[in-house]
């Protein structure tokens, strides 16, 4: 586990407050989720050269930055990384451009960040005029402008209303995958954990709880009861079908049917509450749900009145979570292997970004 | 009194209150910010030294200083050595004027750094600035407004000092006659108008640069 090309490991004691985490994953996305004051923003401090902590060894994209086993410690300022904090980000004495190009005023990779963030309408523009979603982009922007050999983003959508919200995401989304630097981002929110990451790493009260593939982490049931209160739902990635305006084929390859109008070929991340899937046995006859998917049972769940059950869609294997009575379960005789059927409103699939 | 000796006088003045000021803010700038971002030992003392010339009767900061820039102080030798000698000449005044002058400046400089956000701070060595150059493109732009009131209030107290003036530099017409102890000296002798007048040229100045300072300053919002 060592040998991944990313690490950290610290014990920082703050008042009464121990941070105290071990992780190494390989996957260029990782999202770290909890609650708030579970340390996350600590983390990424410890990561930056911030704080002095009793341990702390941090490897990113292969390079070490601090290692207390052998006394190495780069300083901040030597650590290339691109951190986008919670508010307040921006310099309020310079404008946008000197904003971005406050690191290296003539990196071409900045260029590349006003390009794909779309910053080039506002260049000029007074940091104090931007909305949030506009402030947030260029903090992304001046981060990625210092050819950064990795991105951390804290909370980049807390601050922003629903609406904006959306919009972001697309944004980072498309930072994402427009470029190959390893990305560390931080959330409360479930559902941005789902879209955005590739790992998971699940901080409570200062220790890593889980880490793992989004869906099987946020659904496992040591996570659950967290990722539930904080407002967990399935999500399903792919993009609107060509020649049908209200409909998604997702990455599995399951078509799905949307409440809303898409433009052809448009990347969505759509997000459905588990208690909105009904499960049939039987093949349903004439019903008004607009999506009936074929899927296999995995495993049930039961957590008192409550069931979870685990569904893999088919074709394409993608998971899928309902949540149903204990009873239901039990009627349905619901076990691993079983094909059912997953009905889902249209009504009820929420477009995430 | 004619003409002449009113502008000497108050040229003098702003000269001395300038020079004091420049010498002044650079050192209030630098103890106002290890004050305010970094802990180390006695730093309590430290901030009570700084006050320290606010609350002492001036005329008792003119001893202090007499001794500290006379023959017989802690430092003859090295005045023996340089050939400095202060004591009773605008150097002294000039002094004297940054003494009294330091506390203000530092004070308003603290208020300016403590305002600036550690996190602009963090975000600047983020992006590849050692602190040095975090502090020339971060902190001071953000804290500029602060401290140039600092340097303000510097220099409004350097031109209207009087007690630690009188003592270390005397009242020496021409050489270290400022407006304050030009006023002083003027009352003694009796000459009243004489002394209305540096005072009306007194309230001018003081006046002027404060009114000044705070349009210029509320006019740029940081």
């Amino acid at each position: 586990m060592s040998d991944a090309p990313h690490l950290v490991s610290v014990n920082l004691q703050r008042g009464r407050f121990e941070l105290d985490a071990t992780l190494a994953w390989p996957e260029r996305v990782s999202v770290f989720f909890g609650p708030s004051g579970a340390g996350k923003s600590t983390l990424f401090e410890v990561i930056l050269g911030l704080h002095t902590a009793r341990r702390a060894r941090v490897k990113i994209g292969g390079t070490w930055l601090e290692d207390s086993d052998t006394d190495r410690r780069l300083p901040t300022w030597r650590r290339s990384l691109g951190w986008v904090p919670q508010e307040p980000t921006l310099f309020p004495h310079l404008d946008v451009e000197a904003n971005l190009r406050f690191a290296r005023p003539d990196a071409p990779a900045i260029d590349q960040a006003i390009e794909v963030l779309e910053l080039g309408a506002f260049l000029r523009r007074d940091v104090r005029d931007l909305s949030g979603g506009e402030r947030q982009r260029v903090a992304i922007g001046r981060a990625l402008g210092a050819r950064p050999r990795a991105l951390l983003l804290d909370e980049p959508l807390a601050s922003l209303d629903v609406t904006r919200r959306a919009n972001v995401l697309r944004d980072l989304i498309r930072v994402r995958d427009a470029l190959e630097i390893p990305m560390l981002v931080i959330t409360h929110d479930p559902d941005e954990a789902m879209v955005l990451g590739e790992r998971v790493a699940v901080l409570e009260a200062g220790r890593i709880v889980a880490s793992g593939p989004p869906a099987e982490v946020l659904w496992s049931q040591a996570v659950l009861p967290l990722s539930e209160t904080l407002g967990l739902e399935n999500v399903l990635r792919g993009r609107a079908a060509p020649g049908a305006a209200h409909c998604l084929v997702t990455t599995g390859g399951v078509r799905l049917a949307l409440p809303f109008p898409s433009s052809a070929g448009e990347a969505m991340s759509l997000g459905i509450r588990a208690e909105d899937i009904l499960l049939s046995v039987d093949p349903p006859g004439r019903v008004s749900a607009r999506n009936v998917l074929p899927a296999r049972v995995i495993r049930c769940e039961p957590d008192g009145d409550d069931a979870f059950v685990h569904l893999a869609l088919e074709p394409g294997d993608e998971r899928l979570v309902a949540k149903i009575t204990t009873a239901a379960v039990h009627k349905l005789e619901l076990q691993s292997g079983l094909r059912v059927y997953a009905l889902i409103k249209a009504q009820a699939v929420r477009r995430l970004a | 009194m004619n003409d002449a000796d009113v502008f000497g006088i108050a040229g003098l003045t702003l000269w001395i209150g300038a020079i004091a000021t420049v010498a002044v803010v650079p050192i209030a700038v630098a103890v106002a910010w290890s004050l305010v971002r970094h802990d180390f030992p006695g730093k309590s003392l430290v901030r009570a030294l700084v006050t320290l010339p606010m609350v002492l009767p001036p005329v008792a900061v003119g001893l202090g200083l007499l001794w500290l820039l006379g023959r017989r102080g802690p430092f003859s030798a090295l005045w023996e050595a340089t050939g400095i000698d202060l004591v009773f000449t605008a150097g002294a005044a000039a002094v004297a004027a940054a003494v009294v002058g330091f506390p203000l400046a530092t004070r308003a400089c603290e208020q300016a750094f403590a305002s600036v956000d550690v996190r602009y701070e963090q975000v600047a060595r983020s992006l590849g600035l050692s602190p040095s150059a975090t502090f020339f493109r971060v902190t001071l732009p953000l804290a500029k407004r602060g401290v140039l009131y600092g340097a303000l209030l510097c220099f409004t107290r350097a031109i209207g000092e009087f007690g630690a003036t009188a003592v270390v530099a005397g009242i020496i017409p021409g050489r270290t006659e400022t407006l304050a102890l030009g006023i002083w000296s003027r009352v003694q002798l009796g000459e009243n108008s004489a002394a209305a007048v540096l005072g009306a040229v007194s309230f001018a100045l003081g006046l002027a640069a404060m009114w000044a300072g705070e349009r210029w300053l509320r006019s740029d919002p940081p």
